[in-house]
């Protein structure tokens, strides 16, 4: 990954409700929140925050529809033309028996390429390290973050005042 | 919590009353034209009652089934619904009355669904003679009175009554709630296993010689599906009726994924049968699948195309599931569908019997009838024909009927569920 420094403005709090609000809140005020970090899945945060829908099943979808093919023209080419062998007396292009395995490979494409999507799309992977804004909102604390790059005190100001009056415990600013 | 939940109580209209009567003398109507133009032993006519009184009878057993499972599993979500599938459960009880008459028929030697039940075949058959232990007149009636009676004045009506109970004088203690698990805990394995046996007399034993492992699963599984399609129905039309607006598109979402999630199940299961019997390849074993793909191709596709196909791309999306659209249109359409696959699990075995019966005893036009065996389409074996819908829609007015008169005697809102806020505010997304 490249390396690039980023400001950031991050209020910690301590209740998902308030978090919800504050999210809403500053949907309301125009402000652009860079991210959320929660230490669970928060109800409602996705529609708070005006996610568009995750794409990653429409990946898994054609994934599925790679392992069906492979799987079944794969087999098909092997037992009518590369190695036909007659087994339990049935035609060598017997469907119903290739049909598990189908399923199987089906399975295993939608299910490794949807992870391999995830990753990439995460920037996720083995030797691939993420800063961490604080160790603690993977433990008890709800954190919404700001992008403070290229910003005038005034607006970092204004950042921290919201931070502030929606209920933060902390508020903190890093370099990442 | 603000919230609509439009009115908490159900009662009928006249005009629902009336619609739904008219279907049901519609149902009769086509049960005597079935009657008056049917063969000389009536199979068609007690095939379709025989198919119908099966069919209801076990969308109210998984209705008890699935409350039970719920309920051992802590789940909260479906307390909204929990009314409507209790009064779908007590339909048992009609269930029961219903498979009597197949039962007198059997005693009077009225219909000839069941070729065990020729004592003269029995005896010039061994396969038939070695499963007379279990496949004869007195276990039919024995079993289903026991087992139908059991689940009904054991489980659906008690378990009907604590919940009312709960309504009435349900503390913060929870009693009602408490014994409630313990029936549903115990009426799982007495469900799971004694449904099996009664799909073996009702339906397998349609086809007296063939038999498979798998097959009370199977028909399990198509029930399920088909109480779930019924529910999905029966709730879009109370919301259009302005009761039950408490069931939000939450529940809907997934009530469709019940469906979506059990259509392929029931493939899965159609598939492990197929399967092993193609790969075994044991005549007697083959006999089943070689009549339906042969003689029944329609019947036979259309059952995956309608049961597996349409359900699993249409219900994949997550959204389609939110849509009311789609889900009625999903919904319908498999509801019809599974009566297909019933319609495809009873008829080849009642016709194979007829021909055999009336080549046997001789009966004028039966040896005919027989030269031409089954190779023949016959209208109402090979596909329904407009008697068998006309039949079919007068038990299902039948059936709502029934549930909608034990709807109105209960609060449609279990108001002291220990769950109930849990299953009002349940998101899914």
């Amino acid at each position: 990954m490249k390396k690039q420094h980023k400001e950031v403005v991050f209020g910690l709090y301590n209740d998902e409700e308030i978090l919800l609000k504050a999210v809403k809140e500053a949907h309301h005020q125009h402000l652009d929140i860079m991210d959320v970090y929660t230490p669970f899945p928060v109800h409602g945060l996705d529609k708070a925050m005006h996610l568009e829908e995750s794409r990653l099943h429409i990946a898994g979808f054609v994934f599925g529809a790679l392992g069906t093919l492979t799987a079944f023209l794969g087999m098909t080419w092997i037992f009518t033309r590369d190695w036909p062998i007659i087994f339990g007396g049935k035609p060598y292009w017997s469907v119903p028996s290739f049909i598990p395995i189908t399923f199987e490979l089906t399975v295993l494409f939608a299910a490794i390429g949807m992870v391999v999507s995830f990753y990439t799309v995460c920037g996720l992977g083995p030797g691939v390290t993420n800063p961490v804004l604080d160790d603690r909102i993977t433990d008890d604390k709800f954190c919404i973050a700001f992008d403070a790059d290229h910003c005038a005190p005034e607006e970092i100001q204004r950042l921290r005042d919201f931070l502030t009056r929606t209920g933060a415990e902390e508020i903190h600013a890093k370099s990442l | 919590m603000a919230m609509h939940t439009g009115d908490l109580t159900f009662t009928m209209t006249k005009r629902e009353r009336s619609v739904l009567f008219g279907f049901m003398g519609l149902g009769v109507l086509c049960m005597v034209i079935t009657f008056l133009g049917d063969d000389a032993l009536h199979s068609r006519f007690w095939s379709n009652y025989l198919m119908n009184a099966v069919f209801f009878t076990g969308i109210s057993f998984v209705a008890l089934f699935v409350l039970a499972a719920f309920t051992t599993a802590y789940a909260g979500w479906h307390t909204v619904v929990k009314r409507l599938w209790e009064s779908y459960s007590l339909f048992l009880l009609a269930g029961l009355a219903l498979l009597l008459v197949v039962i007198a028929g059997l005693w009077g030697h009225l219909h000839h669904l069941y070729h065990w039940s020729d004592t003269e075949a029995v005896k010039a058959d061994p396969v038939l003679s070695g499963k007379a232990g279990f496949l004869n007149k007195y276990w039919y009636t024995f079993g289903t009175l026991l087992i139908v009676g059991i689940w009904y004045f054991l489980f659906a009506r008690p378990m009907r009554k604590l919940s009312i109970s709960e309504d009435n004088n349900g503390d913060a203690s929870f009693r009602q709630y408490r014994t409630y698990k313990k029936y549903a805990a115990i009426f799982l394995p007495v469900g799971g296993f004694t449904s099996a046996a009664l799909i073996w007399q009702w339906v397998m034993s349609v086809d007296s010689h063939w038999y498979s492992t798998l097959f009370a699963w199977y028909t399990t599984a198509s029930w399920f599906v088909a109480f779930m399609a019924l529910t999905i129905l029966m709730i879009i039309y109370l919301h259009a009726r302005g009761v039950m607006l408490f069931v939000t598109t939450e529940h809907l979402h997934d009530l469709g994924k019940y469906l979506f999630a059990f259509s392929i199940f029931w493939t899965y299961l159609w598939f492990s049968q197929y399967m092993l019997i193609w790969y075994g390849n044991v005549g007697e074993e083959t006999v089943y699948f070689h009549t339906r793909i042969n003689e029944y191709p329609v019947l036979f596709y259309g059952n995956l195309v309608i049961n597996f196909l349409l359900p699993f791309f249409v219900l994949m999306r997550n959204d389609t599931k939110r849509k009311v659209g789609t889900l009625f249109f999903v919904s319908l359409a498999v509801l019809l569908g599974r009566f297909l696959d019933f319609f495809q699990m009873i008829k080849p075995g009642v016709l194979h019997t007829t021909h055999e019966v009336l080549a046997h005893h001789g009966t004028e036009g039966g040896a005919a009838e027989a030269a031409h065996h089954h190779s023949d389409f016959a209208a109402g074996f090979t596909i329904p024909g407009l008697l068998e819908w006309g039949t079919f829609l007068g038990f299902l007015a039948f059936f709502i009927w029934f549930v909608f008169t034990r709807l109105e005697k209960a609060p449609l809102l279990p108001k002291n569920d220990p769950f109930l806020a849990e299953s009002l505010h349940h998101h899914v997304q």
